[in-house]
């Protein structure tokens, strides 16, 4: 272990770089760096969740239903992106009569912003990792629950029943099921002895066990694959995806919290969902599956990294066709009563061997 | 259990020792028959306005009549006239009608709501549509039509021409009575008109208490479109056939446009080639299957929530019964293939080419089965959401008239196919599907029963086709061009749709157009159900219990 806290690296690998390429240093360099950085990673979310939500999630859940999906714009039907964009945003903004007036406006700012603020701690590989602190997990936590506040604003303030009972579903399952969550990532960070993600990475390099030549690293998935189910289902109920889309729940509530946006505010809301899935993945790959670990060359971390919290997204899609909704007292019950015994059970579990065998 | 053999086939005289039915509910309710009316169906008697209750609590407790099918209102010359169709659950041939005559000026008749609770809506329906008042009904308003309709369209100084003035602000304002201000526990929650659940046009008025149902309230008409009244303007022969296709439009054409068959050839005495009815049976059972994987795809939807792959795969297999019956019929919804006597034409040539696609599509059919079992019925997941759900307790199903999967799935065991048989039925072998969970599984699971039944059936008249001498392939029987059936007969007559009973009434008036025309609709009854399944429980249920009912609103509102 302390061998291992000698090998972090630096505090702001992409900040840096920047800075050094634009001949910078200090306090300029750093603010300068950072924006930029800030800016280059925000696009690169923002692009990866525009190919996911108007297209990859077409075409994925059409070939879950057997049908072709869009295929008519630009190769693969990809210009869809496209057209899409322009639809969502040149329609009319319906403000309805009795929302209340600056919540309505801010839960939609706040929904992609939380979401996109997370990615600030994640090592992406290739340097692409913005900021390090030393409370990385505990910050990624944090602003990502945030998110729970703008669809609570959303529900209460749209003067809608239906957006109400959204709205309070989604603060009763969040808290259902966030503590479930952080506490099965607390068993990892048993495991790391840190909450710095650039330490958590670091640790999953080393090698588990070699057979037949070939090493297997030492994924915190591979090492403690209960918690990584766990985590994985409170995931799904954290990002609201099936089973656990009580909160939308088209064919209960009609939209949920989501009901009265429409335009710019709903591509708000799209792209906030969307980026918290990405966000879920980016922290179960950190997590659980080596960060941006993979064979190849160092350089090929970024690559590696968007592949698999695409494979996250997948399999988000994939629930979201294949399993039924649980209704939401079953949620509840299922986070109080199963998730959140079973997590502790992990982490003390957990905490017994690491104690007894490092 | 199999197929039972038809008891007695004539159906007027199923008493034992020469003694009619009707001879001995006459000696059952003595005095409170004024007089006594021959319907085709059954025997009828008329009695007096102020004893319905006590005519009808003798008729239910002491004769076994416990399924109050329909109720027909109509104005006749001097009168109004509400008919009370009674049958058995236990033996629909076992028919009786109740006449209730009402003063023409004063048409108030007493309620069959205590004994009936399906009465509840079909008379709000006669007061809405004719205008006789329920004494005793507890809820007596108007069903179909808006709270502010001048006049009752069915009544005979009904002015058609007469605009119907009104103005926005006299319609019920749907947000007005949100009871915000109340101060309770509950909150007022309207689901629909226009609610992806809805399967339609439907308004539950809801009231919530947190997520729990503490009442649900159907608000149904909007898709209302006076089919009663069309078909009472139109000539029997052919123009009233069209029709019955817009009811349960769900692909089940052809089961409806069945209800109307038998109906009219049992009124006019019109004789079906055997080989039709083969042909029609077969039809018939195609669009079962098509209606009930419609049904289960859209109940999978209403609990999975998204887009999900086993509502794609149930259009999927529903598609292809729909190329065949689009081969047979020439339409794929609004079939119109059924004509009084037989059918319109012939199966298409090449036969041996029909017959390999309706081959292929049976041979697939159990896999397909297979894949809705493993991806609906064994997920543990829907069952945790359906079993124990919707609860609908055979003798509440009873009162409440439901018929159809609804009622099979509540335990009891009625199908007019093989009770009341009619068509090809009960020459063929098959199984009655029956559940007793009474919950929405059950329900699911019936409809994915009788799929594999109607299967069965279709591969039956498949093998009859095949062999049938080519000399003998009659499909329509002589039928006069112009049908007048003699005046002031009266035939009340149900087939087994896809949602349950659909029976229709027919009262003729000596002319070649129906004197009243009553469609007696299986989903206006099994949707009356709702309130009983849904109270209490949570509202993702009360969306399950809806979606289990398979309603249609072109049905339920006709």
């Amino acid at each position: 272990m302390g061998t291992l806290l000698l090998q972090s690296q630096t505090q702001t690998p992409l900040v840096d770089t920047i800075a050094g390429l634009l001949g910078l240093d200090g306090l300029l360099g750093a603010v300068v760096g950072g924006l930029l950085g800030a800016f280059l990673i925000a696009n690169v979310m923002l692009v990866t969740t525009a190919v996911a939500g108007p297209w990859a999630k077409r075409k994925i859940t059409a070939s879950f239903t057997d049908r072709i999906a869009v295929n008519r714009i630009g190769p693969f039907g990809l210009l869809i992106i496209v057209a899409d964009a322009v639809r969502l945003m040149s329609k009319e903004l319906i403000v309805p009569d009795g929302v209340d007036r600056p919540a309505w406006d801010l839960a939609p700012i706040i929904l992609p912003f939380s979401a996109l603020m997370g990615f600030a701690v994640i090592p992406m590989g290739s340097g692409v990792h913005l900021a390090d602190p030393e409370a990385g997990l505990v910050y990624a936590f944090a602003v990502a629950s945030i998110a729970s506040l703008g669809l609570v604003m959303a529900g209460y303030s749209s003067n809608n029943k239906y957006s109400l009972l959204g709205g309070l579903r989604s603060v009763a399952q969040n808290i259902a099921y966030e503590i479930p969550l952080i506490v099965t990532a607390a068993s990892v960070v048993i495991f790391t002895g840190s909450l710095q993600m650039s330490e958590i990475v670091a640790v999953q390099a080393e090698p588990l066990v070699t057979v037949a030549g070939i090493t297997i690293p030492q994924w915190f998935a591979f090492v403690n694959p209960f918690a990584f189910v766990l985590f994985l289902a409170a995931n799904l109920a954290e990002v609201g995806r099936n089973p656990f889309d009580t909160p939308e729940a088209p064919t209960e509530i009609v939209g949920g919290y989501q009901t009265e946006y429409s335009s710019i505010y709903f591509v708000l809301f799209y792209l906030g969902e969307f980026i918290h899935i990405f966000l879920g993945g980016a922290l179960i790959a950190t997590l659980f599956l080596g960060g941006p670990a993979g064979p190849g060359p160092e350089a090929l971390g970024f690559v590696w990294f968007t592949i698999k919290i695409w494979a996250v997204f997948l399999f988000t899609q994939w629930c979201r066709s294949a399993v039924p909704r649980v209704r939401i007292d079953q949620l509840i019950d299922i986070g109080w009563k199963g998730m959140l015994v079973l997590s502790f059970a992990n982490l003390v579990l957990t905490a017994i061997i690491v104690g007894v065998i490092v | 259990m199999s197929l039972e053999e038809p008891q007695d086939s004539d159906q007027d005289q199923p008493a034992v020792e020469g003694r009619s039915l009707g001879d001995e509910l006459a000696d059952l309710l003595g005095d409170h028959v004024l007089s006594r009316e021959e319907h085709l169906n059954a025997p009828g008697f008329v009695i007096r306005p102020d004893e319905v209750q006590d005519v009808l609590f003798k008729l239910r407790d002491e004769a076994g009549f416990d399924h109050l099918s329909c109720v027909t209102a109509e104005e006749r010359s001097n009168r109004y006239e509400s008919i009370y169709h009674l049958k058995k659950y236990d033996d629909p041939t076992q028919e009786a009608s109740v006449v209730v005559p009402t003063d023409k000026d004063n048409p108030v008749s007493q309620s069959a709501e205590p004994v009936y609770r399906t009465a509840d809506w079909h008379e709000r329906e006669a007061y809405d549509l004719v205008g006789i008042n329920y004494e005793g009904h507890p809820d007596m308003r108007r069903i179909l039509l808006p709270e502010t309709w001048k006049g009752h369209p069915l009544s005979r100084d009904y002015e058609q021409d007469r605009p119907q003035v009104v103005p926005l602000r006299e319609h019920a304002n749907p947000l007005e009575d949100d009871h915000s201000g109340d101060g309770g526990d509950t909150m007022f929650l309207n689901i629909g008109p226009h609610h992806p659940a809805t399967h339609g046009v439907l308004h539950l008025k809801t009231t919530l208490d947190g997520e729990q149902v503490a009442d649900v309230e159907s608000d149904i008409g909007y898709l209302h479109r006076c089919e009663e009244q069309m078909c009472q303007q139109s000539t029997y022969r052919h123009q009233i056939m069209p029709y019955p296709d817009r009811w349960d439009y769900i692909s089940a054409g052809l089961l409806n446009e069945w209800a109307y068959a038998r109906a009219a050839e049992d009124l006019a005495d019109i004789e079906v080639p055997e080989y039709a009815q083969i042909i029609r049976t077969m039809g018939a059972e195609l669009c079962r299957i098509a209606a009930h994987m419609l049904a289960v795809g859209t109940f999978a939807l209403d609990v999975y929530g998204d887009f999900t792959a086993i509502f794609m795969y149930a259009i999927r297999d529903r598609e292809k019964t729909q190329n065949i019956l689009e081969d047979l019929t020439g339409q794929r919804l609004m079939f119109n293939y059924f004509r009084l006597g037989g059918v319109v034409w012939d199966l298409p040539e090449p036969r041996a080419e029909f017959f390999e696609k309706i081959r292929d599509f049976l041979d697939d059919l159990p896999e397909a089965l297979e894949e809705y079992h493993d991806l609906i019925s064994a997920n543990e997941i829907l069952q945790i959401r359906t079993v124990g759900t919707g609860v609908l307790p055979e003798d509440v199903a009873k009162s409440y008239g439901a018929t159809g999967p609804v009622a099979r799935g509540s335990g009891i065991d009625y199908d007019l196919r093989r009770d009341d048989p009619y068509g090809y039925y009960d020459k063929l072998d098959w199984d009655v599907a029956v559940e007793d969970g009474c919950d929405n599984y059950s329900r699911l699971l019936v409809r994915l029963r009788e799929v594999e039944e109607s299967a069965k059936i279709i591969e039956q008249c498949v093998d009859l086709l095949e062999d049938w001498p080519e000399e003998d392939r009659t499909i329509q029987s002589n039928v006069p061009r112009t049908l007048k059936p003699e005046d002031d007969t009266e035939v009340y007559r149900a087939v087994e749709g896809a949602k349950g009973e659909l029976g229709i009434y027919i009262r003729s008036d000596g002319t070649d157009k129906p004197g009243r025309f009553k469609i007696r609709s299986p989903c206006f009854s099994n949707l009356q159900t709702l309130p009983e399944m849904s109270q209490g429980e949570y509202v993702p249920d009360l969306i399950a219990s809806l979606g289990s009912l398979d309603i249609v609103l072109g049905e339920v509102d006709r």
